[in-house]
């Protein structure tokens, strides 16, 4: 019951957003095209927006990666840490400091920085 | 029974993200006005003029917009702020949905809104548009590891993942105290999410708008909206994680809730204002060398103050 509730506000917050903006905008005539160039400043479109850019963080994206699988575990683990006490500090302690090492190797190579 | 679990909650998040999101914009304006921007009209009569300034607008488009994923970008943000606000207890029984796993589902909530602002800049096929997306993207996934720490933080000494349960654990003493990087850390996260002030690298004023540049009319109206809901919803989430929720004397539980969401906002609003926008190509390095080894700390420390 709880996640039909939760889907039916998710439906109802998305199906106002769409309203306040298709009542409005279902009678605007369509802007003429010079009009609808990219903005800008002034200046002329010379490269596509969907050219090739270098996404220069995409090391780190996989860093994030290896935490995010990490996550997955740490939820139950929290559920549990009272119970199991020390051996769950110990338990998450070796897998946070093996995955710090990454982090600490990462930065060494740069993989936080984007020039 | 429909009435209690389905229009009830419904009713609520509605009104408490609506009310929210002008008191966000009202409050904002008091602040700039005290800070000495000069402001146009009443700090609360501008926001509502200005909405209805939007909705009347005339709205301009791009060449070849991704239509759909255009006008689709900033409902789903709304709704995202919506789902938020919906597992946030505003007293032991009046919860609009009382989730097991509702620390989960805000972290799902926060993943997902780095893809749909991606989705609203790159759906705009200009330029700054896209820019705005990508550098967002290197923010997103930088903050969401230290939210995550931090909530599991919280989520420790109530063994549970459900935020009731996480406001019950702080009846002897509130989290703010018990874990004091915790609220600091997590206020980061809130500002990067709605990249609110210091964090506004997707809609910043160096991008001309960003992912927002091309925006005009009632879908920019719906995307400001969203991302102050978005800021109410997170200081919800805030209030019970860390300030107790309903906890409070004398004052019936929700109201307790609303004021430490207020304060929340207001703490967020003046460092909005205050602090300067971070350089995004710093950001990245700030957040995973400083901001993420601090919250480690801060989960070791409520792991070892959870087990005393």
């Amino acid at each position: 019951m709880e996640l039909l509730t939760l889907f039916f506000i998710l439906l109802i917050a998305a199906g106002l957003g769409l309203l306040i903006q298709w009542l409005p905008l279902r009678r605007q005539p369509m802007p003429t095209y010079p009009q609808r160039a990219p903005f800008l400043g002034g200046g002329l479109p010379e490269t596509h927006a969907w050219s090739r850019f270098h996404v220069r963080y995409y090391p780190m994206t996989l860093l994030l990666i290896a935490f995010e699988m990490e996550m997955m575990f740490m939820y139950p683990w929290a559920v549990v840490f009272v119970e199991q006490g020390m051996k769950a500090v110990m338990e998450m302690g070796m897998f946070l400091a093996i995955l710090s090492v990454g982090i600490v190797y990462g930065w060494r190579e740069g993989v936080f920085k984007w020039q | 029974m429909i009435v209690n679990e389905l229009i009830l909650p419904v009713i609520l998040v509605t009104i408490v993200l609506v009310v929210g999101a002008y008191l966000v914009a009202v409050i904002d304006g008091m602040i700039a006005a005290a800070l000495g921007t000069p402001q146009r009209g009443g700090a609360w009569l501008a926001p509502l003029t200005q909405g209805a300034w939007l909705l009347t607008q005339q709205a301009n488009a791009t060449e070849a917009p991704d239509w759909r994923a255009w006008r689709l970008a900033p409902a789903l943000y709304l709704a995202l702020a919506a789902t938020g606000l919906a597992v946030v207890p505003f007293s032991p029984t009046l919860i609009p949905t009382d989730l097991v796993t509702s620390v989960v589902l805000w972290g799902s909530v926060e993943a997902l809104a780095t893809v749909v602002i991606f989705l609203h800049g790159w759906s705009a096929n200009t330029l700054l548009a896209l820019i705005g997306a990508y550098r967002y993207v290197a923010l997103g996934l930088s903050y969401i590891l230290i939210s995550m720490f931090v909530l599991i933080g919280v989520a420790l000494p109530a063994e549970s993942l459900q935020f009731s349960q996480v406001v019950a654990s702080q009846e002897g003493l509130w989290n703010v105290i018990r874990q004091p990087l915790g609220l600091p850390l997590f206020l980061i996260v809130g500002l990067g999410m709605t990249f609110w002030g210091p964090f506004n690298l997707a809609d910043s004023r160096d991008l001309a708008g960003g992912t927002a540049s091309t925006v005009s009319g009632p879908s920019r109206l719906v995307w400001e909206l969203a991302r102050a809901a978005m800021l109410v919803a997170f200081s919800g989430v805030a209030a019970s994680a860390f300030l107790g929720g309903w906890l409070g004397p004398w004052l019936p539980g929700p109201l307790w809730v609303m004021l430490k969401m207020l304060g929340v906002l207001a703490v967020l609003l003046l460092l909005g204002r205050l602090l300067p926008r971070v350089q995004p190509e710093r950001c990245v390095t700030l957040m995973w060398v400083v901001l993420l080894p601090l919250s480690f700390v801060d989960l070791i420390w409520a792991g070892v103050e959870a087990l005393l």
